[in-house]
């Protein structure tokens, strides 16, 4: 058995910003289930919002932040978020972040959607990636427990104690027991839980799924964000940062459609803004080929665009043939990112003892029914520094929770026949087709426009393709680096977090943000100035109405 | 179009050494290698190679292809289908190969170690830096520490050429208190140097100037 005071699962912004901060005072681990340098942290491409300097201020990150949320994000975890940002920025920056400089020197800032100000902090298009493998660094100089290539498979729980985690070692193929006084996940989005999205294969929700099942709250799932420029056919993501430096989108007549839209804001609108305004055109008949619109850059110059936006360019070459210098690139929404996660508190304190959350993985909220570009890579390292932090000192004062042989074989021995493997066997329902259906619901019925009547449909079709998972094994033998057991263990969580998605959809008879329902056009703050609290239940996910913070600004009707 | 996947597996339980195995599989011209492997893998599910972002940003796809290193997910079919429509893929060379396309990446994330790999932060730094210095750093701080140069170039001392780039990238960073002092604590004769650094932009995905 492993024993560290602090596990963090995820080895990405959150997670390595937890580690580093937990480590001045406890010991800590990090548990990823690929190399860290290959989080999915490393894809953002636009920047991290903070106020950095004069014409802008705090009160206007809070404020921007709070109407993106359309309400919904909690004011006293926002205005963290955006007070904390300017010295998490510079402590990033004195442990190596190359950010873009501006003329005299500072760190350069360019405006992304929704924000009153340009205030995103960057390094080109790589933002995430060059803070990743910065806090990597540091986490190697710090001798951090690296614990690369192990997934987690279930909490250890004790007497409503998290007392450490059950782990699957890919390269030895086999189960290990860490235990731990506090666990802290950060294991990002759920992203692959639809057909279509901008995520990595890796994005299936471990750590959201895995703390549903123990019994920890999920809250506004039914938030989903969904970016406005994606390249058309592969999803790739088109950084808003195309639009902040000054692209244009265009219908199939060459407009700027925005303008019907969002006159104000045009293409800075927030991103369920523009993901609607996309889908409205090309279901008018204003779509390229009835299927996509075109992001247009080519005003911009050679020049911005090689060094500004390399990687977009790149992306657009590579995988569309279009250099967008030059041409118009072709993009369509897709899922992006996830606003619910597990419910925690300003400290990512969660509801089950022991367990803690930060990143996409938590519901912090700050983000409310709809995030901002740049608030969540802000959110990412402001949090998981809270995280962290609190983690430590927690680890201080709690002594060794009990965990006993009997959770542990209990635990084990629930996954161990699964991880043993078998042959393929006959009649067994086929994993992939099941997930194939299951991403087509959520993409088709719980996507950018629902509709009660195909939210419920969706809603029963997750539940039988449950009941036919269960009856699912891993079709491969036991085995090293077994991605087929991955892929098994992946639909599970994706599957649980669906229901949760789609059940919390149907519920919620409104539209707010990103949830937008066609048979309730407007938003009702009467009845849905409220979090969705989610439990797992015997029968399926159990809904609740959550408390939501509002300290400073109350719901005002939201233009752009 | 249909492709054969020609490829190199291995797995230590069962097997006593690599041999080849090929896949026949439908894929479109500019569809990527790993959606062609993807598509393998439906096949076979105990087939095993590392995969994540699908957009060259995480490094995870690195395999040799038709003998050059190289990442699936930025290499299109028809680059490396040819006529014949076959495509071999190995693991890494250089790398120990633990199963199928994986490789041992421990010794790879290991040899950053060997040019103390962070920044040393100066005491002084005023937090401003000259546009100039930091428009350097562009190129080498877009390493996504894929291996694909360590199983491509040999680069002769202790310091392989993934660290030799994590290494370069301090010395260029005028924050860094050690600086120019890398070059020589990193031990690199300027000959070695002078020719990774021409080498270097030609096998990188990432097309990284030294």
């Amino acid at each position: 058995m492993l024993i560290h005071e602090v596990l963090v699962v995820g080895g990405g912004l959150a997670g390595l910003m937890a580690a580093l901060s937990a480590s001045e005072k406890a010991g800590v681990a990090v548990l990823s289930k690929i190399y860290p340098t290959r989080s999915h942290s490393g894809a953002a491409q636009g920047g991290f919002n903070s106020v950095m300097g004069e014409g802008d201020s705090i009160e206007a990150h809070i404020f921007d932040t709070v109407k993106g949320s359309d309400y919904l994000g909690d004011q006293d975890a926002i205005e963290v978020l955006c007070s904390e940002g300017p010295e998490v920025i510079l402590e990033l920056e004195r442990m190596g972040v190359p950010w873009t400089r501006d003329s005299a020197g500072g760190i350069a800032q360019r405006p992304l959607g929704g924000a009153s100000f340009p205030r995103a902090c960057f390094a080109a298009d790589f933002s995430g990636h060059v803070v990743l493998h910065t806090l990597y660094e540091r986490a190697l100089q710090r001798g951090i427990k690296i614990y690369p290539e192990r997934s987690l498979v279930d909490l250890l729980v004790e007497d409503g104690q998290v007392a450490g985690a059950l782990v699957y070692d890919l390269a030895r193929a086999k189960l290990e027991v860490i235990r731990s006084k506090v666990v802290i996940l950060a294991t990002g989005g759920y992203g692959r839980a639809f057909a279509k999205t901008t995520n990595a294969h890796s994005s299936t929700g471990d750590g959201m799924a895995i703390a549903y099942r123990a019994g920890a709250t999920l809250s506004d799932m039914e938030f989903v964000q969904f970016h406005p420029t994606t390249l058309y056919g592969a999803n790739l993501l088109v950084s808003e940062a195309a639009r902040g430096e000054g692209g244009y989108l265009r219908n199939a007549g060459g407009e700027r459609f925005m303008a019907g839209y969002a006159p104000q804001k045009m293409e800075l609108a927030p991103r369920d803004l523009v993901a609607r305004a996309i889908f409205q055109e090309i279901k008018e008949g204003r779509g390229i080929d009835g299927q996509y619109v075109h992001l247009d850059l080519t005003h911009l110059g050679e020049t911005l665009v090689a060094e500004r936006l390399p990687q977009v360019k790149d992306l657009a070459i590579r995988y569309a043939g279009v250099n967008p210098a030059k041409e118009p690139v072709p993009v369509e929404p897709a899922q992006h990112y996830s606003m619910g996660g597990i419910r925690t508190d300003i400290w990512g304190v969660s509801s089950l003892s022991g367990l803690m959350a930060a990143g996409e993985s938590a519901n912090v909220s700050v983000h409310g029914a709809n995030r901002l570009g740049g608030n969540s890579l802000l959110e990412t390292v402001v949090f998981g520094r809270r995280a962290g932090r609190k983690a430590a000192e927690l680890a201080g004062h709690l002594s060794w929770p009990v965990l006993s042989g009997e959770t542990i074989a209990c635990s084990r021995e629930s996954w161990e026949s699964i991880f043993a493997g078998k042959e393929q066997g006959a009649g067994d329902d086929d994993v992939f087709r099941i997930r194939q259906e299951a991403t087509g619901i959520m993409t088709r019925q719980v996507g950018v426009f629902r509709v009660g009547s195909e939210l419920e449909d969706a809603v029963k079709r997750l539940a039988g393709l449950k009941e036919r998972y269960k009856r699912c094994t891993p079709r491969a033998a036991k085995q090293p680096f077994n991605y087929d057991l991955m892929d098994y263990l992946e639909l599970g969580y994706l599957l649980d977090l669906c229901q949760v998605i789609a059940g919390g959809a149907l519920r919620r008879t409104e539209s707010r943000g990103a949830h937008y329902r066609l048979d309730y056009p407007q938003r009702d703050d009467r009845r849905w100035l409220c979090h969705t609290f989610a439990r797992r239940g015997e029968a399926g996910p159990e809904f609740s109405d959550g408390p939501l913070q509002i300290t400073r600004y109350t719901p005002q009707e939201r233009g752009y | 179009m249909d492709v054969v996947l020609n490829i190199n597996r291995f797995n230590p339980e069962v097997d006593r050494e690599p041999y080849f195995q090929k896949y026949m599989v439908a894929v479109k011209g500019h569809q990527t290698l790993l959606d062609a492997m993807l598509r393998a893998w439906r096949q076979d599910p105990g087939l095993s190679f590392r995969r994540s972002c699908r957009s060259a940003i995480c490094g995870s796809c690195a395999v040799c292809i038709n003998g050059v290193p190289g990442l699936a997910c930025q290499t299109l079919i028809r680059n490396v289908a040819g006529d014949s429509g076959r495509i071999t893929l190995e693991p890494l060379p250089r790398f120990r190969q633990v199963k199928d396309l994986v490789v041992d990446l421990e010794p790879f994330f290991e040899s950053l170690k060997a040019v103390v790999p962070w920044l040393v932060t100066r005491e002084d730094y005023s937090g401003n830096m000259d546009p100039e210095a930091s428009r350097k750093l562009e190129s080498p701080v877009t390493c996504i520490l894929c291996g694909v140069c360590d199983a491509a170039m040999d680069v002769p001392g202790k310091v392989k050429p993934a660290a030799l780039v994590k290494g370069l990238r301090m010395a260029l960073d005028p924050r860094d208190s050690l600086g120019a002092a890398r070059l020589r604590l990193m031990e690199v004769p300027p000959e070695v140097l002078k020719l990774f650094i021409r080498d270097l932009p030609d096998t990188c995905p990432k097309g990284i100037k030294g």
